[in-house]
Parts: C-alpha cells; structure tokens; sequence
C-alpha cells in the first residue's frame, strides 16, 4: 500500500471535481442569483485541495502500476472526497442548518440516490439546484470513469480503479485501452444526454430543466428541480421521453455501444437486458390491471403512470408523477420488489442488478436439479458461456452482505428514532440509490425529519450501494491494512 | 471513436504472450489477448492494459469476435505449436493481409517453412525458441567473460555485456579516463548495470567493481576490449551439456562441427540411446547433472563450460552451481521463469538463456519495420537496442552528435555507414541513410522517437 501515491491520485480527482463547479458558477451568473460566491468559494477550495495533495504527495520514483489494494483504496476515498466536497456549496450557500444535511444532499447526489432533504426546492438559487443534478450525472456513470478517460497518467492502473467502481459480475473492456474504453462509455452517455435534453425541451422545458431533468434520468439519479418532481409538468410526452430513458439508462451501456457500432442482433440477444425488459413490461402491466378504474380513469392514463413509476423504481431513478403510496397493496409491494432488483451491470442504475439475481436464480435451479440428478454435471451458464465457480460465490457473498447491510442500516436508522417500516424504506431505497422509499420517505415525503445519526447511516449505505458494496466494505476489514 | 494505433492480437497469455503483450501495451499499442484459461487472462487483465478473450485461438468465431478483420499484426505464440499453425491458418483465410507470426518448437515444421509459407499467405516467420537458444549459448562461447552478446549491422557492431573481475585495471575510474587508456581503439560504453539497476551512463560516471559494463565496437576489436576490462580469452575446449532435449541434441550437434570435446548427460536412459544414434563425437552420459560423484568422474572441474539446458530449471541452477563449485570454469543455465533472472547472476551462474525471452525478442525483430532495422532488449527487458535509418526528414540529419540534445537515457552506440562501423566521437556528423544504433531505456523509447524523428513504427 503506498499511501503518497493513492492520495496523490485522490488529489487529482479532487480538483477535477473542483473544476467541473464551474458549471453551475456559469448558471448562477447568467440568473444572477445568490449563490455565485458560494459557488465560486467552494470551487476554489476544492480545486486549492486537490492541487496541494496532487503536490504533495509526488507520484513514487518506481512507477510500478496501481495494485487491486490501492485502487480501492483510491475510489472508496475518491468517493468520500467527492461526496465531502460536493456538499461545499450547500455548506457555504447556507441552502441547511448542519453539516450532516449539506453532505447529506450531496452523497445522494453523487451516488444517484435522489433522497432530498429540500422541501422547498423551487425557492433555491438555481446555480445551486444545477450543482445538485450535475452531481448526479457526475457519478451516474462514474467520476473514476470519467477520471480515467481524460487523466492519461493512470495507465494500467486504470483497470484497477474501474474494476473497483464498476464492479459488476462481468466488466466488459470495449477497446483494448481502458483510457479509450471510458472515453467510449463517456461519448455514449453524453450522446444520450444530449438527445434527451433537446427531445425535453422540445417538450415545453427551458434550458436549465431541461439539462437538470436529463441529468436525473440518465445518471439513474431522481433530484428535480420541482417541488412535485416530474408531475410539476403535466405533459404526457414528458412523462413517456423520461420513461423511455430511464430505461434506457437502465442498460448496460456496452449494449448501447453495441447498437451504435451497428451491431443491434448481438445486443438484443444478451439476456440481462431482455430479463429486465420483460420485468417492466409484466410488472408495468400487473400495475396497470390492478390501478385501471380504481385510480385512474382511462387505460392510457394508467399506463402513462404506471410505467413512469416502474420504471423509476426499477432503474432506481426515483422520479415521481403520481403517490404511489396511495395505490392498491399489490402495485405498492411490486415497486418494492423493483427496489431490491435494479438495474443492469454495467448501467447507471442502482440495487442488485438484474444479472446477479437472473445468476442466483439459475444456481438455485441448478441446486434443485442435482437434488433430482444427484450424479449430474453441469455448469451455470449465461447467454450461452459458462460462469465461474468463483463469481458465483461472489455473488452470493454479496447477497448476504447486501441484505445484511440492509437490516444493520434500517436497525440504526430506527433506532435514532424513525418508525421501522420507514427506517426500514429508507435504508433500502439508499443502498439501492434510488430515493423514494414508503412510509414517511415516500415519494410525497423527503429524508428532512430523520435525525443525524440516521442521515449518516443513510449516506454510507448510498455509497455502499453505488460502489457495489465490496469496495467500501474491503476498508473495514483489518487484513486490508496490513502490509 | 477512430482507431489510429496499430492493433495486435496475441493468441496465447502464456509467459511469452504475457510479456509481449506488455511490451506492446507499454508502446502504445492496442493489443487483445486470446486464451483459454481464464485465469491467464485474470493475470494480464491485472497488470497490462490489454483487452482479452477467452477461448481457442483455433477457432474462427473466437478471432472474429478479437477483431481479427481490424487487426494488422497476428501472433500465435501458445505451447503448442498445432494451435499455433491453426490459428495462422484461419487468420489467413479471415484476413488474409495481416502480418502473421507463429512460434512453433518442432524442427520438423521448421525445416518446411517455405511450404508453410505458401498455404499461409504472408507468414512473416515461424519462430524457434530452442534453436534461438542454441544460438544464444553459441554466441556467449564466442566471448569469454561476456554475459550477453546482441548482433547489430549483419555482425559487424557487436554489444557486449560482460562482468569484469573485481580487479580490472578499469574499476573506479571514470569512463572518460578508460577511454584515455586507450585513445585509438573505437568503443564505447553504452550501460553499466549496478545492483540490478541499469544506468545509462555519461562520461563522468565511474566503473565500481562488481558492475556489468554493456559495450558496443567492432567485432575485430571485441578481444582488446575485453583485454581492457582485465578479461583475458582463453579457448574453450572441454564443454559438459546437461540435459539431451531439444536444446541439447542441437547444441551437441553444432558443437562436433568445431574443435570441442563434448561431453552429454541424461537422466532417461532411452534418450540416451536415442542420442547415441544421432551424434557421433559427442560422449553421451546416462546419468543426474546434479549427481556430485558423476561430475567428479567426468572430470568436470576441468571443464571450460557448463551448459545446463533440461526443462527443469531449478535443477539447471543446481547442476551449474554444483559444477561452478567443483572447478567448472564457467556455466550457462538455462531458465523459463523470468523471475529467475537477477536470482541466477547473484548467486554467481555466469549466464542464463531463457527460450521465452529468446522468442519474445524475435518475434519484436521481425515486427519493428519502418526505419528500424533490428531492435534487441538488453537486459533483460529494462532497455533496448535499435537500429534505425535516418530518414532525410529527421531533424538529426547533418547534424554533429555534440549538438543533438540528448535525454539522459539515450545513447548513440555507433553509425553505420556504407557498409562500414563509425563510431561516433561529438564531432561525427550524422548523414541522412546512416544507420544509426543507439540504447535507450525502455521508458524513453517514446522520447527517442521524437527527439530523432525516427519512425518506430512496426511494419
């Protein structure tokens, strides 16, 4: 572990976040609104912070890459200190009354979680509100990600650092350079913003929601910059371009490269995407038999909302058009199967995603079968190649920890005082990053009246759940630290 | 998303595609490896920033999903040399225009080369690691003290590492007073290596004992060189070959055509047999090399080398040690695990030969193309030796050596010019279709590119 060059590499992540604030510095000053010091100040120190560990801590005289050690030391911290830095603005802008709630805002953004303690958000200076998305877009596809595309310095070690952010059963390498595989993943994503953005404002939003609601669905995120998020708009078409691209952010990003390059027929053969799609089609129509003419009045207006909130949930954004809490029993307990599903790897959502539960299905299936064949043989497979013994054990080690972070979170969120079905809600819709949770967390509701101690656990199990647990867990585990 | 950068495919993640691979990652170079073991491709995935495929390199699904169609460079360098003929075999129907390398053991395919040639269209060669290898031990015999020798411009500028004894009339001076011991003989001194770190030095560092100097001159003067570094020749007569494989069958083979008494050990007695057939001159010894009693009977303290070349390199290392111990004069052994190698001259083995460098290092000869006439590694693989074309373009054209700012790193060994060896001095002007060799760290290849605007380009 050499600890000079993983702060040295921290360092450089910290002023790339700094630099990225003038983004909404740029806002501020065109509205003109207060917060443009707040800004500006917080750029400053974030950027002064990296440099000065960037300098101090030189790169090491033997110039041996990055070990698996280190490049999760790197992005778990890297995390942190985004999370930590990020929340400068609201700190300095004075937008909460404690540290805890600033910081609180600002890890949920990074790690899309989209949990808000805001009430009012239509009343913040929007340079601030701009900050809160980009955050999410920021690390819906990931700051070492995008770290590695444009800092050439990291070289091999590179690997490390996006297998540590990453850390899907399966990370793909696009091109034979990871340099050149993040920038790939990074244009594909920006393509998508793109379109999304004019295909909003074509939708009746200006500019600046536009970009923000953009941000929100293509990192998975769910921060909007109304108080009644996306129902603030009315608009049909609103609703269905970000339920279309909610899904879309929803998908292994590879497969979108895939159908770039032209290559469509592979893409739509991987089964992980066809698992998730068949997920929100059924659950989508489930919800629409069980809410048609008991809430809604027209078939095409319960698909609209339906779909919208499947897909938020599924894909763990955490945008809302409609209270979901006021619907029937069965459409609320199958958003809360959503919550603990996800996404896919190698997406921008959040949860457990969709592989690994389709690869705990079909090893629990294995299992049942070699009951029934107790002399058979045979190999997990997945789109037709086999799965290694050893992934599938990871799997389930993650299982485990997963749900047992889950229960020690909503234990401590509930006993600093929040009702157990809420602490419990909130817990899972943190490590999921998806936001919204039920009970007092609802999509009605926000995260204010949970008390410190419960917003700390929260912000943890956010980063938990981005970095996909092992990363953050590995830090606390003794045998990590000696040499 | 262009791809300008050439892209390689390496079948094979072996100890030879392994550091193939890392040498092209480290250039720049987009490189994918194909294996079928996914844990040999865990290992590259861990430390070169290569994109890798798991699967036969035999199989023609698995090429086209590596992106063989877009490659330009295809190496086939698995153990086993029938995968190897496969898969240039489908790589040359899939993409027929490729530069296609296979490293292949067996003589026999060896010698139908030009048959091979035909079937696969444009093959560039077929690699044999042991044959590289007997031409390595060869090439050491020719030197004595050496502990690598590299051929440059068809034999006429030799690099020679050697380790001179502690005692040498050059220890502790500077390499600007060695060069005054001498003033008329052309050489020059390209690296010193010191504990296991290679220096490439000026002219105010000082000779310690104990390091290995790397020298570049004429082969005509290789004998007063070595003379001025306390190494005196002495001929090599009585030589002892431990392990009668591939290695040693060709070794004894090429030695009976020389004035040596060759003496050869077997631990199987039927190979044993089965070189008593083939060779003529050669004693053929059924037997351990690292039996202490049967060295001793076989006379080995009188022994002017020992080449220890069995698959099994633990027991080589062992074998030369022992003969080093009982009076061997000097002893070669032969090693697989590059890991092995600053081991092996620390505890006092002459030299080493390593089959996988041996191929490593000519399949980069047959891949550097452009102005680069040959490249070598030195060292291992801390530093290479190039010999490049100036173009007429190059900034360095009709310039004086004194005036090329050079990167610490960097040397300029000696030109070749017409046909003849220069070595260079500061007031040599460099002429546009010299042959330029220089030394350069492996860190600093990219900046030799630059800075002599020679295209390192391969092919």
């Amino acid at each position: 572990m050499r600890w000079r060059y993983t702060l040295h590499v921290i360092g450089a992540l910290i002023f790339c976040i700094g630099l990225t604030m003038v983004a909404p510095l740029g806002f501020s000053l065109y509205y003109g609104d207060a917060s443009r010091m707040a800004l500006a100040q917080s750029m400053l120190l974030t950027m002064a912070a990296g440099a000065f560990l960037y300098a101090v801590f030189y790169k090491s005289k033997n110039g041996r890459a990055l070990n698996h050690r280190e490049g999760m030391a790197i992005v778990a911290l890297g995390w942190a200190a985004a999370g930590l830095f990020g929340g400068l603005p609201f700190l300095l802008g004075g937008t909460f009354e404690t540290p805890t709630d600033c910081f609180f805002e600002s890890f949920s953004g990074f790690t899309t979680t989209g949990a808000s303690i805001l009430a009012d958000i239509e009343g913040q200076p929007k340079g601030l509100l701009f900050w809160r998305s980009l955050t999410h877009w920021l690390g819906g596809m990931g700051i070492i990600v995008l770290s590695i595309a444009i800092l050439p310095f990291l070289g091999v070690g590179g690997m490390q650092l996006y297998r540590a952010e990453a850390p899907g059963p399966a990370p793909d390498k696009l091109k034979p350079r990871i340099q050149d595989t993040a920038a790939v993943l990074w244009k594909v994503y920006l393509l998508f913003t793109a379109l999304e953005t004019v295909l909003l404002m074509f939708g009746g939003m200006d500019l600046f929601d536009a970009l923000c609601h953009t941000f929100g669905t293509m990192a998975t995120g769910g921060f909007s910059t109304r108080n009644t998020s996306v129902a603030a708009y009315h608009s049909a078409y609103i609703d269905w371009v970000i339920t279309a691209f909610m899904l879309i952010a929803g998908i292994n990003f590879s497969l979108h490269y895939l159908i770039l390059k032209g290559q469509p027929l592979k893409a739509f053969k991987n089964p992980e995407m066809r698992f998730f799609l068949g997920l929100f089609a059924v659950f989508t129509l489930v919800l629409t038999i069980s809410l048609y003419r008991e809430n809604y009045e027209t078939v095409g207006e319960t698909v609209r909302y339906t779909a919208f909130q499947v897909a938020s949930i599924l894909t763990t954004t955490g945008y809302a058009t409609a209270d979901y809490e006021l619907w029937t029993p069965l459409a609320v307990s199958i958003l809360l199967v959503c919550m603990f599903i996800g996404g896919c790897a190698g997406s921008t959502g959040g949860g457990m995603k969709c592989m690994r539960i389709q690869l705990l299905l079909k090893h629990a299936h294995q299992e049942l079968f070699r009951i029934i064949h107790p002399r058979s043989v045979s190999r997990t497979k997945f789109g037709g190649a086999n799965v290694a013994p050893d992934i599938l054990s990871s799997i389930q080690a993650f299982f485990m920890l997963w749900l047992g972070l889950l229960v020690v979170c909503a234990f401590v969120v509930a006993a600093s005082g929040v009702d157990v079905v809420s602490a419990f809600a909130a817990s899972l819709a943190c490590i999921g990053n998806i936001g919204p949770g039920i009970g007092s967390v609802g999509p009605a509701d926000n995260y204010a009246h949970i008390p410190h101690l419960g917003k700390i656990a929260l912000m943890f199990c956010m980063v938990l759940g981005r970095l996909e647990i092992y990363t953050v867990v590995i830090l606390f585990v003794p045998e990590f630290w000696r040499n | 998303m262009q791809d300008d950068r050439l892209r390689i495919l390496i079948v094979g993640a072996g100890e030879v595609g392994f550091h193939i691979a890392r040498r092209l990652a480290v250039e720049n170079k987009d490189v994918v490896v194909i294996d079928r073991s996914e844990a040999a491709l865990r290992r590259v995935l861990d430390h070169i920033d290569v994109q890798t495929v798991e699967g036969s390199g035999a199989s023609p699904r698995i090429l086209i999903d590596a992106g063989i169609k877009k490659a330009d460079i295809f190496l086939a360098v698995t153990d086993s040399d029938e995968v190897n003929l496969i898969a240039c075999f489908l790589a040359s129907s899939l993409a027929p225009d490729i530069l296609k390398l296979a490293r292949i053991r067996n003589e026999e395919y060896h010698d139908f080369q030009d048959t091979l040639s035909q079937s696969i269209h444009r093959l560039g060669a077929v690699i044999n690691p042991d044959a590289e290898v007997v031409n390595s031990i060869l090439r050491l015999m020719s030197a004595p003290g050496a502990i690598e020798i590299n051929e440059f411009a068809e034999g006429k500028v030799q690099l020679i590492g050697v380790r001179p004894p502690d005692d040498n009339p050059a220890a502790g001076r500077r390499l600007m007073d060695i060069r005054g011991m001498a003033p008329d003989l052309p050489f020059i001194v390209g690296a010193l290596v010191r504990q296991d770190r290679l220096i490439i030095p000026g002219g105010e560092d000082t000779v310690e004992p104990g390091d290995a100097v790397y020298f570049a001159c004429g082969c005509e003067d290789r004998k007063a060189v070595l003379e001025l570094f306390g190494i005196k020749p002495e001929p090599l007569r009585e030589i002892l070959i431990i392990g009668g494989g591939n290695i040693g069958q060709r070794l004894a083979r090429q030695l009976e055509e020389g004035p040596y008494h060759v003496r050869l050990i077997d631990k199987s007695e039927e190979r044993c047999n089965r070189l008593s057939e083939s060779l003529n001159k050669t004693i053929v010894l059924h037997g351990d090399g690292a039996d202490q009693q049967l060295l001793q009977e076989e006379n080995v303290h009188g022994m002017d080398l020992v080449a220890a070349v069995t698959g099994n390199e633990e027991s080589n290392i062992l074998s030369c040690l022992l003969a080093k111990r009982l009076g061997a004069k000097r002893a070669v052994t032969r090693i697989n695990k590059f890991e092995y190698m600053p081991l092996v001259q620390a505890i006092g083995i002459d030299n080493l030969v390593c089959p996988r460098l041996s191929a490593i290092n000519s399949i980069l000869r047959y891949i550097r193309r452009g102005n680069v006439v040959s490249a070598q590694s030195i060292k291992g693989e801390d530093a290479e030796a190039i010999e490049a074309i100036v173009d007429s373009s190059s900034e360095l054209a009709g310039q004086r050596i004194m005036d090329v700012k050079l990167p610490r790193g960097i040397l300029i060994l000696s030109i070749i010019r017409n046909g003849s060896v220069v070595l260079p001095t500061g007031d040599t002007v460099i002429d546009a279709q010299d042959r330029l060799l220089f030394l350069s760290t492996r860190g600093n290849i990219s900046k030799v590119e630059k800075k002599l605007s020679v295209n390192l380009d391969f092919f």
